[in-house]
């Protein structure tokens, strides 16, 4: 009888728990009508007044983005957030795992990179019915900054901001030596300023190193030319790339480039760049090849007393390479369980003056023009700066963006990494560099 | 009545059938969470899929590309080979010499057991990693103690292609404490008695180490070289936390590389196809370590 009662215990035990597996899913679709209250602790995607907000970025970024979503949950009861905030690399990483589970957050910030990507394959929800119901409102919006968040007629992405590829320095340094930092320098300039310094100073200077991917494809629109057309590369021969190499090469032996050792100790963020990290002049550069909207991000992580200053990335041509690139777009996501919701948060994130008071174009230039200029007195020195970066120096002297980069974009970015770190250990000349890029490259084109 | 509480008494009796229905909820765990995965990403490994999209059929695409084409997949074995046939020998005799002095029991050796085999709870973790990292920087911990002995302190181990993987290495020698533990169980195991003949016979503790110790070790020894040689096989935090492979992919692991494929090209196909060969060559490592087990391993006289 013992062991009858054991038995029936177990099996009882074993039904039990599969039934528990069962019924987790109805049960988690009953909490969507219960009340409000208990909804915060429940958490998850299967909550429809829950909604979870990704994006990638900094710690100032994550500060001012978090308060937005408190504020939003205080003025609309029973709205709670899960804000999810990683680093570019594992972003992405996070997000094609969460889209193969069918789990993707409500919002995530989208890159123009991958947007094609993300649309082609159905895993972002098309705005325009909103914005026809008028539940996102983008009158604000120019035409133009619309149209880059858009793949065949629907728009799938709002960008959160305008910005554009900047240079940014450490001011106080160049000051104190009398180096004078002009805009729009050619390459020769460049190298010469990046002498000049090491000279002076000790400090060395970082090109891009192992994120080259943006500088490369800029110094090609230079000369007319894109990295990637339909299936191939935009470039004829292995000679065109290697002027990009050439600077490595040149700085590596003149001994003005950081050592590419130091990167191996550190994540590739604002926090650990060497333009404010790094424990002597020997590991740390001078300047940094960012965007525009950065710089509030690299004023703050810089230490005390560090005043940075912002011009263009070099380019013999400004006019035919510099380019605004709308960016940090915010998409909404098939798998939300509530895109309506998501989409009025959406709508509050860009119009909202009191959202933006908070976030102060950290993401860049907002895109409503009537909200960019509410929050213009709110801005510190140093975003003024960037505004007037934008509208005064790249705005003129600027060429339209290039298309969106392919899906195998990512493994070339990869390999010019890899390539741009064999040249820096002196392992390939930047001849060979170019040479393997352009046949490896050519090959992965034509592969996918 | 009768008859049917007869027949689930028989059944009750049957040992197997209770033994299967306790064992029923791991089995179901099991062919949910491991076969099921495992046949999917086989059928992967044949596909081109990039997480995004559905995978569309390839035939053996991903297992050719990786074969003729592939220059990093090789690197990354050389590195994971490297690592593991260096590491683990090395932990193991690290292991072994610990034990050899803990077994005498004192007063303290409980509290140096523990402090020994702490690493090997914690080394695995991401936040030793990153410690680890920051000890072996230019401006870290250990330059500075080779400051203080005069010694040249200015050097980059994570930044040097030759010095990048013996960070590794060291991070996993450290962690030796569970074959301490399985050393220090299978010593007492060894009968004193043994000693006492040959210590009668004259035999110094040096050659009663090599002739009595050492050969009655050798089924532990064996058990912790295969156990240790799979997990040496499958590291993976301290390459991606550490080094991500840099530099110049001088610390690559096999696993690391199979994750950049996956998760960073969205090559998620060939990343099957990398796991499945990884499988492979485990197996067959297992299998040789086997094959060689005869000729060294004592067998109790079986």
């Amino acid at each position: 009888m013992k062991r009858k009662l054991a038995l029936l215990l177990a099996l009882v035990l074993t039904v039990m728990s599969l039934a528990a597996c069962g019924s987790s899913k109805t049960e988690s679709a009953s909490d969507a009508t219960a009340p409000t209250e208990t909804q915060g602790a429940a958490g998850g995607n299967g909550d429809s007044k829950h909604l979870i907000v990704a994006w990638w970025g900094n710690q100032t970024r994550n500060e001012r983005t978090q308060a937005v979503l408190d504020l939003y949950s205080q003025q609309n009861p029973g709205i709670t957030f899960d804000g999810q905030f990683v680093e570019w690399n594992d972003y992405w990483n996070k997000l094609a795992t969460a889209s193969a589970g069918h789990s993707l957050p409500d919002v995530v910030q989208m890159d123009y990179r991958y947007l094609e990507q993300y649309v082609s394959n159905g895993l972002l929800i098309d705005l325009k019915p909103y914005i026809e119901n008028g539940t996102l409102d983008v009158s604000g919006i120019d035409e133009s900054i619309l149209e880059s968040g858009s793949v065949d007629g629907g728009i799938y992405a709002i960008s959160l901001g305008v910005n554009a590829p900047a240079l940014l320095y450490n001011k106080t340094l160049l000051d104190e030596h009398g180096i004078e930092i002009k805009d729009n320098m050619t390459m020769d300039e460049f190298i010469d300023k990046c002498r000049e310094i090491y000279e002076k100073t000790g400090y060395k200077t970082n090109v891009a190193y192992g994120n080259g991917d943006n500088f490369i494809e800029y110094m090609l629109r230079s000369s007319g030319k894109i990295l990637f057309e339909e299936g191939k590369l935009g470039v004829d021969s292995a000679e065109e790339l290697k002027p990009f190499f050439d600077i490595y090469e040149i700085g590596m032996k003149e001994g003005w480039h950081v050592d590419p050792g130091i990167f191996v100790e550190r994540n590739i963020s604002v926090e650990q760049e060497p333009i404010v990290y790094g424990s002597s002049p020997e590991t740390m550069s001078w300047c940094a090849f960012y965007w525009s909207n950065q710089l509030t991000a690299v004023q703050n992580a810089a230490p005390e007393g560090m005043e940075i200053g912002i011009t263009t990335w070099p380019a013999d041509n400004p006019k035919a390479a510099n380019y605004l690139r709308p960016s940090q777009f915010f998409s909404v996501t098939v798998d939300s369980k509530n895109p309506e919701e998501a989409v009025k948060f959406l709508n509050f994130f860009i119009n909202s003056v009191e959202a933006n008071n908070i976030l102060l174009g950290e993401r860049g230039v907002p895109p409503v023009a009537s909200v960019a200029e509410a929050i213009t007195p709110q801005l510190s020195d140093q975003e003024k700066l960037v505004i007037d970066y934008i509208n005064n120096v790249v705005t003129p002297n600027s060429s339209p963006i290039n298309p969106p980069a392919p899906d195998s974009a990512v493994e070339i970015f990869d390999l010019i990494d890899k390539l741009e770190e064999r040249l820096c250990y002196g392992e390939i000349t930047a001849a060979e560099a170019a040479q393997e890029l352009f046949e490896q490259g050519s090959k992965i084109m034509a592969g996918n | 009545m009768k008859s049917k509480s007869l027949s689930l008494k028989q059944i009750l009796n049957e040992e197997s059938v209770a033994g299967a229905i306790f064992t029923l909820p791991f089995i179901i765990g099991f062919l949910l969470f491991m076969i099921v995965p495992m046949l999917i990403s086989l059928y992967y490994s044949f596909c081109d899929y990039n997480i995004l999209s559905p995978p569309v059929w390839a035939g053996f695409k991903n297992y050719i590309k990786m074969f003729t084409e592939d220059s990093t997949f090789l690197k990354s074995i050389g590195v994971t080979f490297y690592f593991a046939f260096v590491s683990v020998p090395l932990r193991l005799i690290f292991a072994l010499i610990v034990a050899m002095i803990l077994f005498r029991t004192t007063k303290m050796t409980g509290f140096y057991r523990a402090a020994y085999y702490l690493p090997s709870i914690i080394g695995g973790s991401v936040a030793v990693s990153i410690l680890w990292k920051r000890m072996f920087a230019i401006d870290g911990v250990f330059n500075k103690l080779l400051g203080y002995i005069g010694l040249n302190k200015d050097f980059s181990w994570l930044g040097n292609k030759d010095t990048a993987i013996w960070v590794l290495i060291v991070l996993a020698v450290w962690q030796f404490g569970s074959s301490m533990l399985i050393f220090l169980a299978s010593l007492k195991q060894i009968p004193t008695t043994l000693y006492e003949a040959a210590e009668v016979d004259g035999a110094n503790k040096w050659s009663q180490f090599w002739k009595i110790t050492l050969p009655l070790l050798t089924p532990t020894i064996f058990f912790n070289l295969v156990m240790q040689m799979i997990n040496g096989f499958l590291a993976f935090t301290q390459s991606y936390i550490i080094t991500q492979g840099k530099p110049m992919n001088s610390t690559l692991f096999y696993t690391v590389y199979m994750y950049q494929q996956s998760f960073e090209f969205y090559n998620t196909g060939y990343g099957a196809a990398l796991a499945w060969v990884m499988l492979a060559i485990i197996a067959l490592i297992t299998f040789v370590l086997f094959a060689t087990k005869k000729f060294w391993v004592y067998d109790e006289g079986v």
